[in-house]
């Protein structure tokens, strides 16, 4: 579990670390790369949206190779958050609506295979799951 | 942690921003910031040369969408050149590759406004 200070300053980090342990569970660079930046979009929002840009709060992520997928979750214990509220992405849409911002859950949505949220009574639980190929999961 | 840094350098009316580092949420207003500056100056014919940009998350990818209708509104263009893999993926992921003209080389780019081609 890694436990990181809600500064943007430190989401380097958070995808640094993702980066490389979505290799060491399997993934190629490229792949892992795209977990990282999922990964990045994950606590930048937790920042922005469930901390409003507090600092001094904490962004915890865990980071877990499954076998057949890995999975990684961001946890806060922020605002509540409701992505389930946001509409589906269509770039047409998005641009003719001339939008700059939410880009960040329908990446993470593309790059993922799940991508869920829930909330306890105080915290929000952010889960991305990587699916791996029978190569990535070490199978023949 | 100083982690994006943008060097410009005008060729006639040609604006080249050179982003060397990352852009995500943190490295963001940076970028924008030097985005802007162009803007302010009159000046819609611009190339991102990425080839020293290491990866781009939302906030950037938002960050040239909200400069691109004021660009092309003018009769000007945003295009990018040199992506490596990492960064032409992320484009890639959820089809802004399509909204921007990509080019190979920086110098590519600039034909492409020099053959009349201003706007997208």
């Amino acid at each position: 579990m890694l436990s990181l200070p809600s500064e943007s300053s430190f989401l380097i980090v958070v995808r640094d670390v993702a980066k490389r342990m979505a290799e060491a569970a399997g993934f190629d660079e490229a792949t892992a790369g795209k977990v990282a930046l999922a990964v990045d979009e994950a606590t930048a929002n937790v920042i922005e949206h469930a901390y409003h840009g507090q600092a001094g709060r904490e962004v915890f992520v865990r980071f877990e190779d499954r076998g057949p997928d890995f999975m990684v979750e961001v946890v806060d214990d922020g605002d509540r958050v409701d992505p389930k509220s946001l509409p589906q992405f269509e770039l047409a849409r998005y641009v003719n609506e001339h939008r700059t911002g939410g880009l960040g859950v329908p990446l993470m949505k593309k790059i993922m295979d799940s991508v869920t949220f829930r909330r306890t009574a105080r915290r929000n639980f952010c889960r991305l799951v990587k699916h791996k190929t029978r190569a990535e999961a070490g199978h023949p | 942690m100083g982690d994006l840094t943008v060097e410009t350098r005008d060729v006639e009316d040609i604006t080249l921003l050179y982003p060397k580092g990352y852009i995500n949420a943190h490295t963001v207003r940076a970028f924008e910031t030097e985005l802007q500056r162009t803007l302010e100056q009159k000046r819609f014919k611009i190339v991102i040369n990425c080839s020293a940009l290491t990866y781009i998350a939302s906030a950037g990818l938002g960050a040239i969408m909200g400069a691109i209708e004021e660009i092309r509104t003018n009769g000007g263009d945003l295009r990018l050149t040199n992506l490596n893999e990492t960064v032409r993926n992320i484009f890639e992921i959820l089809g802004f590759n399509h909204l921007y003209r990509i080019f190979p080389s920086e110098m590519e780019a600039i034909s492409s406004f020099r053959q009349g081609d201003g706007a997208a």
